[in-house]
């Protein structure tokens, strides 16, 4: 049922910022921008039922709980930067877009060090 | 939170593009710049608050 309620909210944000397009351009961004927030809000709690799964599945497998930090602090850096990146290339900003593409990624992999780190020794381990 | 907040930034927007044209007819193009100036404050310092608490709650969401 919230499906119908994330597309009513895109298809309401693209006729008004379509209508507000002729007047104002500039305001257009700002209602892509609000409607970007409005359906996030909608998925936030979805999205906490699933971490809250992902929590409880790893606690029993007894995998080390700092990794699926380290993999939902990563998830919430990755939804992050698309949600500005996508924003810029709307408004035709395609070279603040890479920048930001470029600064979640250089972000993402210094947080993954650890992880990458842990699977060398696991490997050279394995390696006689 | 909802879908009214579309709908208060696009009446902002209409309303500043309209008054801009009244005052520019009317002759005072500094005033009719000041009214565009005043929608740009008031719908930027609500897109900020909107996406200021996007940003918290997903931050606090991956604990980041």
């Amino acid at each position: 049922m919230d499906i119908v309620k994330i597309i009513g909210v895109g298809l309401i944000a693209l006729i008004i910022s379509v209508i507000v397009k002729q007047y104002k351009p500039e305001f257009s961004m700002y209602i892509s921008i609000i409607a970007g927030a409005i359906i996030m809000f909608l998925i936030i709690d979805k999205i906490s039922g699933i971490i809250t799964l992902l929590t409880n599945l790893s606690k029993k497998t007894g995998m080390n709980a700092e990794y699926l930090s380290i993999l939902l602090k990563i998830t919430g850096i990755a939804i992050l930067t698309e949600f500005a990146v996508s924003i810029c290339k709307d408004s035709g900003e395609t070279a603040i877009a890479s920048k930001i593409d470029l600064g979640g990624k250089v972000i993402i992999i210094s947080m993954s060090i650890p992880i990458i780190s842990a699977l060398l020794e696991i490997i050279m381990k394995i390696i006689p | 939170m909802e879908i009214d907040l579309l709908f208060k930034i696009a009446a902002i927007g209409i309303l500043v593009a309209v008054l801009h044209q009244v005052l520019v007819r009317a002759g005072r193009e500094d005033q009719a710049m000041m009214t565009t100036l005043a929608g740009v404050v008031i719908v930027l310092s609500i897109v900020i608050r909107e996406i200021s608490t996007l940003f918290n709650s997903v931050r606090v969401l991956f604990n980041l």
